[in-house]
């Protein structure tokens, strides 16, 4: 796969991400019900007390995460392909926390967060690969 | 710089990001593992029974479920303790978990001071969707009468067994206006429904008018063929 083609690939891979990370903040700041699978504990999540650091929802800082994946897909240097696999790679190992704590801690599954973690492994590997197939180095 | 120094330079960038907002989420809640050795009576059936399942305030269950069921009781109240630890267990398997049924707890206090604390303890916790984690465990551990069982060590104790609560949340809003607001709510539905006993139920559509409905026992038995009534009205 060409950089350019995975470039495309991360834009839209940030722009599913980024919906559902907005999703998520605004019906944690508004307090109105998330629409999940019956009983499954998606609220149970977002209310409980992972669901903010620093005052600041989980899902912001998610959001914020891909904003910053997305602003890095477009230019072709070191510095905007390292930024991209760096933050994806930050995203996943904090959502690897964030999934040991639904099952471990707090005992209920968020699947939107869940469908985010699905995202998020898929944009490692582009980000990853594109800095692989990127011009080698003269 | 190579395309392998830069695909190290991000993995140790984005491991160390990562694994600093992980911390920091850690330590802000006050470290993940509840510690085990406090643990109330019953800790651990609570958390299995209630495992996955939405709460919201006092509802347990979707609230896309087709029957309401709203449990009047009061956290002294021992035979609200025996319904709680006898019918719950089974009416959470048989018909919340399949998301046929929500119940709505309306809190009462009429049995004593105690009743008030404890009400207050879990309505604070529904704040953090944990009101009946809390509820269910203070009926596990429940002594006799304005004995002084609903003690700050009680609380504590029941706070950290509770998967996901922050005790100190809790604590701190046992005397919020918020709850004080949601104890006056109770008052008035109960009012309203002119429940003067405990434990004291009501069913119906979900979003219709419920109707207070006599129960023939304690188990599960008691209650399980009115909700069979509402599901296939």
């Amino acid at each position: 796969m060409t950089e350019r083609r995975l470039q495309e690939a991360i834009l839209v891979l940030t722009i599913l991400g980024a919906g559902i990370a907005a999703y998520l903040t605004v019906a944690h700041l508004a307090h109105t019900p998330v629409a999940c699978v019956a009983s499954s504990g998606c609220e149970t999540v977002q209310h409980s007390a992972y669901s903010e650091l620093w005052g600041i929802p989980v899902a912001a800082i998610g959001l914020a995460g891909y904003v910053l994946i997305a602003a890095s897909a477009r230019p072709r240097t070191d510095l905007a392909r390292v930024t991209g696999a760096a933050a994806a790679l930050a995203g996943l190992v904090f959502a690897a926390y964030l999934v040991y704590v639904q099952l471990g801690v707090i005992d209920a599954v968020c699947q939107w967060c869940m469908a985010s973690d699905v995202v998020l492994v898929a944009l490692v590997a582009a980000t990853f690969l594109r800095i692989s197939r990127s011009a080698a180095p003269r | 710089m190579s395309r392998r120094r830069l695909a190290l330079v991000a993995v140790a960038a984005g491991a160390i990001a990562g694994g600093a907002l992980a911390a920091a989420l850690a330590l802000s809640t006050g470290g993940t593992p509840k510690p085990a050795a406090a643990a109330p009576v019953g800790a651990a059936r609570v958390a299995a029974m209630l495992r996955g399942l939405d709460q919201n305030g006092t509802a347990l269950g979707s609230r896309t479920a087709p029957v309401t069921l709203v449990e009047f009781a009061d956290p002294q109240c021992p035979a609200c303790g025996m319904w709680a630890r006898n019918a719950l267990p089974v009416i959470v398997r048989d018909y919340v978990r399949p998301g046929k049924v929500q119940i709505v707890f309306s809190g009462m206090h009429f049995v004593g001071p105690e009743s008030e604390t404890a009400l207050r303890a879990a309505l604070a916790a529904g704040a953090q969707h944990r009101f009946w984690n809390v509820v269910e465990l203070l009926y596990e551990n429940q002594g006799a009468e304005n004995t002084g069982w609903v003690s700050d060590t009680l609380l504590h104790s029941i706070g950290d067994a509770v998967p996901g609560l922050s005790t100190s949340r809790m604590l701190a809003g046992l005397q919020s206006s918020n709850v004080t607001n949601l104890l006056a709510q109770g008052d008035a539905l109960a009012q309203q429904a002119g429940i003067s006993s405990t434990p004291s139920f009501a069913v119906g559509k979900t979003g219709g008018t419920l109707r207070v409905v006599p129960i023939t026992s304690l188990s599960a038995g008691g209650i399980t063929p009115q909700l069979d009534a509402a599901l296939k009205q």
